[in-house]
C-alpha cells in the first residue's frame, strides 16, 4: 500500500532580508518562464546571523543551505533564498550563490552583483539581471544540472563578474532539452507519482 | 580525453572536503574525498583518480610526504597542493618536488577554475603523447618480445645474428611462445626489413588450398579460378616468408616447396613459365620433426633444407621469471587498447600466475590478463581475479591412473629442472638413485 504524502507543489523564492524582496520578484518571474513552474515570493526573514563567521565577517553559505532544506522545503520543490550579505565556503574567499547537485534550497548573494569589479555600485538593471542568472545557474545545480561548457550557456561556470556579463541569460540547448526533464521528473518524485 | 576528471581531495577539515566536493560535482567531476594521507594512499591502491587535491598541513603524514609518494607510485595523478597563507616556502618545496600547482587558501573560485583547465590541458596533452607513443610501439613492435630469462636472452643474441644472415631459420616451440614474433624481429632487422613479411599458418589450409595460395594460378587453372593470381611466394618479392605449422605440409608439398628452395623458381598452376622468385624461409613447429621424421611422415631433405638455423623458443614454465615483466607489458598494452584502467598487480596475483602452470603459455597469459583487467573491480589484480586458473588441466585429469599421474608429474619436474636428475629428485623428495629406476621403468 503506498502512503499518500503531502503535495509539494513550485518552487519558493526567500528574501532574507528587506532590501532583497525585490531580487526575489525579478528571480521568481525569470525562474517561472524558465522552468515552466509555479513559483512564489515567500515572507521576508532576517539574514541568518548564526552563519555569520566573526574572523572573515561573511556568511557561510554552506550552513544557510542545510538550515534552508531542513526548515524551508517542506511544501515546495526547491527553495531559493536571496541575501545582501557576502556569502563564503571554506575554501573560497566569496561566492555568488551555493546549492548541491540534486539538493533542495539554493542560494543567491547579490552582495558582489551589486557592484562593479572596481568596488562601485552597479546599474541596478544590470544587478537584477545577474541575481536572476546567478539563481538560475543555482537552480540547474538543485536539478542536476552540472556546469556546462559552452560560454553563452546559463550553467557554464563564471567565477567573476565579467564571466556573468558575457553569459546570456539562456540555457544552451542540450541543458534546456535536459531541464524540463528534471524539472518534470523532480516534481512528479516530489508528488509521490513516481 | 574527457575533461570530467576523478578528483580525491585530501583534507583533514571535513568542511574543506565538503566545500570542494559540492564545488567538483556541479562541476560533473567525480569526487572522492580522504580524511588523511593514509586513507589517500588506500583509495589511490583501489580507485584511479587524475586529480589530487592536498593540503599541506595534516596531522600523521604531511601533504608533501603524500605528495613524494604520489609521485613514486602514482606518477599518472596530478596533485594540487593547498597551503594556507604565509607557508608560500612549502607551496615552493611543492611544486619542485612535481606538484601540478597550488592554491592559497582561501582562493576565488576562478582560480580554482584556471587550475582546473590547467591541469584538463596539461592531461589532454600527455593523453595524447601516450597515444601516439602507443602506436609508435605497435608499430616498431617487430621486435617487443619480452624477457629477462637468460633462455630469452640467449634469443635475443641470437636474432640479429640469423638476421644478417640469409639462411632459412626453423622455429621450435610449444603453441602460443611468440615463434611469429621472433620471426617478425628476424625479419625486421634483416636487409629485407623494408619488403613484405608473408605469414602463412599452413595448418589452417588444406593441401590444394595451400598450393594455390603460395604457388598462385593461371586463369581457367582449375574450377573457380577466373582469374590468374599470384602466389605468395610471388607476392613476398624480396621479403620473408613465414611457414607457420610447417609440420602440417604434406610429401607432396615439401617436394615443391624443395624444389622452390634450390631452384629459387615457381610456376603458378595451370602454366608453364617459371618465375624467379627471392625471399628468405622462416619457418615454425610445435611438433617433434625429428619423430616425424623417423616415422616417415617428414622429409628429411626437405627438414635439413628449412633447418640451417634453429632456434628453440621455450615454453612459459620454463621461464616464469619472465611472468611480472610480461604482465607489466600486457597491463600497458591493454592501457592503450581499452578505457579500462587496471594498472597493478599485487604480489599474491604475482605468485599464483607463476604457480600456474601455462599449457597455453605467453598467449594464454594474455588472454588471462586481459580477463582478468575486463571483470577487475579496481585497480589493482589480485589473487581472485586470477581464480579461474584454478581449474588447470592437470587438475583436470581426473580419470587418470596413478602411474599416468606418476608419469605426467616427473616428465614435469624433471624438464623443470632442465633434465637434471639431482635438482629432479630433491624436488620429488626421493633419492637420486629411485629417481633413476622410475626414469628407466617410465621409458623416460
Amino acid at each position: 500500500m503506498r502512503l499518500k504524502t503531502a503535495r509539494k507543489v513550485g518552487i519558493r523564492v526567500l528574501p532574507m532580508g528587506e532590501q532583497t524582496r525585490l531580487a526575489a520578484k525579478v528571480i521568481a518571474a525569470h525562474v517561472e518562464g524558465f522552468m515552466r513552474l509555479e513559483c512564489r515570493v515567500l515572507d521576508p526573514m532576517p539574514p541568518p546571523d548564526f552563519a555569520l563567521d566573526p574572523q572573515r565577517l561573511q556568511y557561510d553559505a554552506g550552513r544557510i543551505v542545510e538550515h534552508l532544506e531542513a526548515h524551508c522545503c517542506d511544501e515546495c520543490v526547491k527553495v531559493v533564498g536571496v541575501l545582501g550579505v557576502d556569502l563564503f565556503v571554506p575554501v573560497f574567499s566569496h561566492v555568488f550563490g551555493e546549492a548541491r547537485l540534486g539538493g533542495g534550497a539554493a542560494l543567491v548573494s547579490l552582495y558582489r552583483l551589486e557592484r562593479t569589479e572596481e568596488g562601485r555600485r552597479s546599474a541596478p538593471e544590470l544587478a537584477l539581471e545577474r541575481a536572476a542568472k546567478v539563481a538560475l545557474h543555482e537552480l540547474g545545480h538543485l536539478f542536476s544540472l552540472t556546469h556546462c561548457s559552452d560560454p553563452g550557456c546559463l550553467m557554464h561556470f563564471s567565477g567573476d563578474l565579467a564571466g556573468l556579463d558575457a553569459t546570456r541569460l539562456l540555457f544552451c540547448r542540450y541543458c534546456r532539452d535536459f531541464l524540463p526533464a528534471f524539472a518534470a521528473r523532480g516534481q512528479a518524485v516530489e508528488a509521490g507519482l513516481v | 580525453m574527457d575533461s570530467k576528471l576523478r578528483i580525491l581531495i585530501v583534507d583533514d577539515e571535513r568542511i574543506v572536503r565538503e566545500s570542494f566536493k559540492h564545488w567538483f560535482a556541479n562541476a560533473g567531476h567525480a569526487v572522492g574525498a580522504a580524511a588523511s594521507a593514509d586513507e589517500a594512499l588506500v583509495r589511490l591502491a583501489s580507485e584511479v583518480y587524475d586529480l589530487l587535491f592536498v593540503d599541506i598541513k595534516m596531522p600523521g603524514k604531511s601533504g608533501l610526504e603524500l605528495l613524494e609518494q604520489v609521485r613514486q607510485e602514482f606518477p599518472e595523478a596530478s596533485v594540487v597542493i593547498i597551503t594556507a597563507y604565509g607557508s608560500i616556502e612549502s607551496a615552493v618545496q611543492a611544486m619542485k618536488m612535481g606538484a601540478s600547482d597550488y592554491l592559497l587558501k582561501p582562493f576565488k573560485p576562478e582560480q580554482l577554475n584556471l587550475v582546473l583547465e590547467k591541469i584538463i590541458q596539461q592531461r589532454r596533452l600527455s593523453e595524447q603523447y601516450r597515444y601516439l607513443k602507443g602506436t609508435l610501439e605497435q608499430i616498431t613492435r617487430f621486435d617487443d618480445i619480452i624477457g629477462r630469462s637468460a633462455p630469452m636472452q640467449k634469443i635475443f643474441s641470437l636474432i640479429p645474428e640469423v638476421a644478417a644472415s640469409d639462411a632459412s631459420v626453423l622455429l621450435i616451440g610449444e603453441t602460443g611462445t611468440g615463434k611469429e614474433l621472433v620471426a617478425k624481429a628476424i625479419h625486421a632487422k634483416s636487409r629485407r626489413a623494408h619488403y613484405p613479411f608473408v605469414p602463412i599458418n599452413c595448418g589452417a589450409m588444406s593441401e590444394s588450398l595451400l598450393e594455390s595460395e603460395l604457388f598462385g594460378h593461371q586463369k581457367g587453372a582449375f574450377t573457380g579460378a577466373q582469374q590468374a593470381r599470384k602466389g605468395f611466394l610471388e607476392v613476398v618479392a624480396g621479403g620473408t616468408l613465414f611457414l607457420d605449422e610447417v609440420g602440417e605440409v604434406s610429401s607432396k608439398m615439401q617436394v615443391d616447396l624443395l624444389r622452390v628452395l634450390q631452384d629459387k623458381k615457381v610456376m603458378r598452376l595451370g602454366s608453364r613459365q617459371a618465375v624467379t622468385v627471392d625471399f628468405r624461409l622462416i619457418s615454425a613447429t610445435s611438433r617433434d620433426l625429428a619423430h616425424q621424421i623417423a616415422e616417415g611422415a617428414f622429409r628429411e631433405d626437405f627438414f635439413y633444407r628449412i633447418n640451417v638455423i634453429q632456434i628453440d623458443i621455450p615454453p612459459l614454465r620454463r621461464r616464469k621469471e619472465d611472468i611480472p615483466l610480461l604482465v607489466a607489458h600486457f597491463l600497458e598494452k591493454l592501457g592503450h587498447e581499452t578505457t579500462r584502467k587496471v594498472d597493478r598487480i599485487s604480489s599474491g596475483a604475482l605468485e599464483a600466475l607463476a604457480a600456474y602452470d601455462w599449457p597455453g603459455n605467453v598467449r594464454e597469459l594474455e588472454n588471462a590478463v586481459e580477463r582478468a583487467v575486463v571483470l577487475a573491480k579496481s585497480r589493482t589484480l589480485g589473487q581472485a581475479d586470477f581464480a579461474f586458473l584454478q581449474a588447470s588441466p592437470a587438475g583436470r585429469a581426473a580419470d587418470a591412473t596413478l602411474k599416468e599421474v606418476e608419469e605426467a608429474h616427473i616428465r614435469k619436474v624433471l624438464a623443470d629442472s632442465d633434465g637434471n636428475v639431482t635438482r629432479a629428485a630433491r624436488v620429488l623428495g626421493i633419492n637420486r638413485v629411485t629417481l633413476h629406476k622410475k626414469i628407466h621403468r617410465l621409458g623416460l
